[in-house]
């Protein structure tokens, strides 16, 4: 995951944040509000006011609506919240209804740009050179005419580049963007993308329509419809492929963590080991959903923890799971109206 | 104002000119409405009806003659935008809107949008709380609101034409012109209204991309062929633009057109006790919607309805009716988002009212319909009215109703659901009416116990409909008027007030948009040819969220409006009027995000010859 590597980064900053806090504990010093805990992205519904963020901090404390508490009169994050994305310092929050990109200060969360030109409905982003790049569907029904906006993160300044293929999830690996190109079963491969001269360098077939993909050891390991595909990233070519039984086709939300694969499907958790050759036969747990309609909203696995996100009924708060790594249910958290990721800070 | 200032001395030659032809006798005699159970069986229900000054003193669309004169709550998405109801704490499209007899909800969302209904068009608009399936089908649960014209017949000449100009570039035009002779009668109204509708908010910005046109025609003629038999025909057309406005500059900008025609043809009979009506309906609705203007492609839905209806009354005397309704009705779905089907429905429908005595009356309805598509209920209705004093009159009603689904609930792709069945109603209601002098005052209470509500919700990827939700609703309503004249000097005073309490059966929890409280007031006075009106609207707080988080809620607000008019006409009527709206500048929104203008002004002449 790309965050993973900001992680590194951050674990340093916290270290030496933590070490000027100690001499006024009293007066909890802003700059680092968030470094210890959770994002959790709610989506909300078409009342702008009801997307939020929430933050979970790993002493267990939460606190709702992060954005609008820290910056009171600012432009608001629109709704239909798709993603969020870092750089060391920064948060991207995407609106899919009000085109927009919100910036954020990723410690703080204090409003830094609002960027607002060249998207239509976007959905994922990553940054790479300096520049933010995040994918844009345009009109739901054509591929064709999906994009990337291309933030410059100096001035926030944007330009588009049209890519003429379903445009979903993105990710940076060794200088080049990887954009995954499915979208709900339309679009089976992975696009290869040079940011330097904006040119497509490959595109990777698939032969299934990727859902979540995750990178590990030079890996990317992508979840179909049907399958479980790893791509070679130095050799841009698909190594190997398991097939899924019929009960694991349309599985979603893959994430690797220590050695092994998680995924979903429905509200069970399946894992498996990276070099496993088969796919599991049963889940290693599965939870009953409060909600008959927003079961397994969100998910991700992080530091012996897994996170599932509850939609809900999308017309009021719902809640967040932690579990351990055998499926104990550690805690319940309240978040806000269609929670639909999570991203560790 | 440019335009305006040309427009006015045009006006005034053109009157001139017209002035003679004023030969026109106006004798009304018998006025037909053709609604007539809203007449004859609505005795144990209450029963709104406003006047034609009401109506001229508002603004053209139907949300905002209702919101300020009726307990109906409504939330607009920005002026102009989509408008909908919630009548005694239910949903859109449990609120029936019926059109000389006709439900003209749409068939493919169940709902009127009622900022696209121009109330000009209309000789009556009527509210009628309470259960009405037995007689006009679905979605009459909340209650239903009467759009009617009146047929006259005797020698008349009459025309009307009435301007508008107001903030944001708003417009208005009407022209109503009414002929008769002792066998025919005709009139015809066409009203063509436009707004910039670029407001300034409160906070700063503006409402982008609010702008909006439309015209209608709404077009009565009757011909009686012998004394006993008459033909009438109705027919109204709707035509409208709408862009949708933006909450953030950087949306995409939409628009939706509307291009609705209802047609209704007319035979009745008058054969002593027995009065048969046959009547044949053509409707059909229409709704494109752009998902980007800039470019030439939208999505659509069309409905073509064809609806023949028979319909008997039984008179013995003035004290006994009885009704029958046979009615049959084919819809015909067509769209870029729904699957193309052919939906019939057959109905029957027995009604009968009996005054037993002169204080004691009684009525009962029963209505079964049948359909290829869901299991339809056995509706029924039954009231006891007793004037129990000179002062005091008690009535009881309860009937069962439902809300049938739409094209939409069942065919949308993806997602459309066919194992749906309606929505169904069981309710009661008590009211009181008092009359003391000039006082009416009128104290209804209510209960409304609603299975199988229908909800969108999540499956999977996709969004479907569900026969979920169980909704209690209980409420009061108060309804006064009072009129006095002093000399010449002439006063009215109006007033209404709702609590809604519209629970959740599942959560216990209050219905989002539903507030507990809404008042309106109208205080109007006339005097000799000036007249002037106020008018207040409260709406209490609203939940947005459903688990009630009083966070998010929406406050409540206070709005008003003022006029002034003055009739400068010796002979014709030549009414000048100036309006001021949002009196107080008050910075408020009816729907999450979505703020309405604030202090904004209207200009109208009046001319009648």
């Amino acid at each position: 995951m790309n965050f993973k590597k900001y992680l590194i980064a951050l674990a340093a900053s916290v270290v030496l944040v933590s070490c000027s806090s100690d001499d006024n504990r009293d007066t909890p010093d802003i700059s680092q509000a968030f470094d210890n805990g959770t994002f959790v992205l709610n989506e909300g519904n078409s009342n702008v006011s009801s997307a939020s963020v929430t933050f979970i901090g790993d002493d267990g404390t939460v606190q709702q609506d992060i954005y609008n508490t820290v910056n009171p009169g600012k432009p608001g994050l629109g709704s239909y919240l798709q993603s969020m994305f870092f750089t060391d310092d920064l948060a991207f929050i995407i609106s899919g209804s009000a085109n927009k990109v919100t910036v954020v200060n990723r410690h703080t969360f204090e409003f830094v740009a609002n960027v607002d030109t060249n998207f239509s409905s976007p959905r994922y982003g990553v940054v790479a050179n300096g520049k933010a790049y995040i994918t844009n569907y345009a009109d739901f029904n054509i591929g064709t005419d999906d994009f990337l906006t291309v933030i410059n993160l100096s001035d926030y300044s944007t330009s588009k580049i049209p890519l003429n293929n379903w445009s979903e999830k993105i990710t940076e690996e060794n200088g080049k963007l990887y954009i995954f190109n499915g979208f709900y079963g339309n679009g089976t491969s992975v696009t290869v993308f040079n940011p330097t001269n904006n040119t497509v360098e490959n595109t990777i077939a698939l032969g299934d329509s990727p859902d979540s993909f995750d990178e590990e050891d030079g890996i990317l390991y992508v979840l179909g419809d049907t399958k479980l595909i790893k791509i070679n990233i130095a050799a841009n070519s698909v190594t190997s492929a398991i097939d899924l039984p019929e009960n694991l086709h349309g599985s979603a939300h893959l994430i690797v963590e220590d050695n092994k694969i998680y995924f979903t499907n429905g509200t069970s958790v399946y894992s498996m080991a990276l070099n496993a050759t088969t796919a599991p036969a049963a889940p290693l747990f599965s939870y009953t959903s409060t909600s008959p309609y927003g079961g397994m909203y969100g998910f991700n696995v992080e530091d012996d923890k897994i996170y599932i996100a509850e939609g809900g009924d999308f017309a009021s708060d719902s809640e967040v799971y932690t579990y351990s790594l055998t499926g104990t249910l550690l805690n319940t958290y309240e978040a806000g109206v269609g929670p639909n990721g999570f991203y560790f800070n | 104002m440019t335009l305006k200032k040309l427009f006015l001395p045009l006006l005034l030659l053109l009157c001139q000119t017209l002035l003679a032809q004023q030969d026109s006798i106006v004798q009304l005699k018998e006025v037909i409405i053709t609604d007539t159970q809203l007449q004859n069986f609505s005795g144990t229900q209450s029963v709104q009806a406003i006047n034609d000054s009401v109506i001229n003193t508002n603004a053209a669309s139907l949300t905002s003659l209702l919101n300020y004169n009726t307990v109906i709550y409504f939330k607009e998405n920005g002026l102009g935008m989509v408008s909908s109801p919630s009548f005694r704490g239910t949903t859109a499209q449990q609120t029936a809107v019926i059109w000389n007899g006709i439900n003209i909800n749409s068939q493919l969302n169940g709902q009127t949008d009622f900022n696209t209904i121009t109330t000009r068009d209309f000789d009556a608009v009527t509210v009628r709380a309470g259960g009405g399936s037995v007689i006009y089908g679905s979605s009459a649960i909340g209650g239903s609101i009467h759009l009617d014209n009146k047929v006259s017949f005797g020698q008349k000449f009459s025309n009307e034409f009435r301007v508008n100009y107001g903030s944001f570039n708003t417009q208005g035009y009407h022209y109503k012109t009414n002929i008769g002779t002792d066998r025919f009668s005709a009139s015809v109204s066409i009203t063509r209204n436009s707004s910039d509708n670029d407001y300034d908010y409160a906070n700063g910005g503006t409402n982008i991309n609010g702008q909006y046109y439309n015209t209608s025609v709404n077009a009565v003629a009757a011909y009686k062929l012998n004394a006993k038999n008459r033909l009438t025909f109705y027919s109204y057309l709707f035509d409208g633009e709408r862009h949708f406005s933006l909450i953030f500059p950087s949306e995409v900008k939409t628009k939706y057109r509307d291009a609705n025609t209802r047609n209704l043809l007319e035979w009745a009979g008058n054969y002593g006790k027995f009065t048969s009506k046959l009547k044949a309906a053509f409707l059909q609705e229409e709704y494109k919607y752009y998902p980007n203007i800039e470019n030439p492609g939208f999505t659509y839905g069309r409905v073509e309805s064809v609806i023949a209806k028979y319909d008997l009354l039984f008179k013995a005397g003035e004290k006994f009716k009885i009704n029958t309704v046979f009615d049959f009705m084919q819809n015909k779905g067509f769209g870029s988002d729904i699957i193309n089907k052919t939906r019939h429905i057959g109905g029957a429908s027995i009604l009968a009212s009996h005054n037993l005595t002169d204080r004691f009356m009684y009525e009962a309805g029963l209505r079964k319909e049948a359909t290829s598509n869901y299991e339809s209920p056995l509706l029924y209705s039954a009231g006891v009215k007793f004037k129990a004093a000179t002062f005091y009159t008690v009535k009881l009603n309860t009937s069962k109703n439902f809300r049938i689904p739409t094209f939409n609930d069942l065919y949308w792709q993806d997602g459309g659901n066919t194992e749906l069945t309606p929505e169904t109603s069981w309710q009661a209601e008590l009211g009181n009416a008092f009359t003391f002098g000039n006082l009416t005052f009128s104290f209804t209470g209510y209960y409304i116990k609603l299975t199988d509500m229908l909800r969108w919700v999540p499956t999977g990827g996709i969004w479907r409909p569900m026969n979920t939700d169980k909704v209690t609703t209980s409420g009061i309503e108060v309804i006064a008027a009072y009129k006095k004249a002093f000399g010449t000097h002439v006063f009215e005073i109006n007033g209404t007030y709702g609590y809604t309490s519209s629970k959740d059966e599942n959560t216990d929890k209050q219905l989002i948009y539903v507030p507990y409280h809404k008042g309106t007031a109208g205080l109007s006075y006339g005097f000799k040819k000036f007249s002037a009106y106020a008018q207040v609207l409260y709406n209490g707080e609203v939940f947005t969220r459903t688990d009630n988080d009083s966070r998010y809620n929406i406050n409540s607000y206070t709005t008003a409006n003022a006029g002034v008019a003055y009739n400068f006409g010796k002979i014709n009527t030549y009414t000048l009027g100036g309006q001021v709206l949002n009196l107080a500048d008050t910075d408020y929104v009816s729907v999450d995000s979505r703020p309405l203008p604030g202090r904004n002004y209207t200009m109208y002449l009046t001319i009648k010859f």
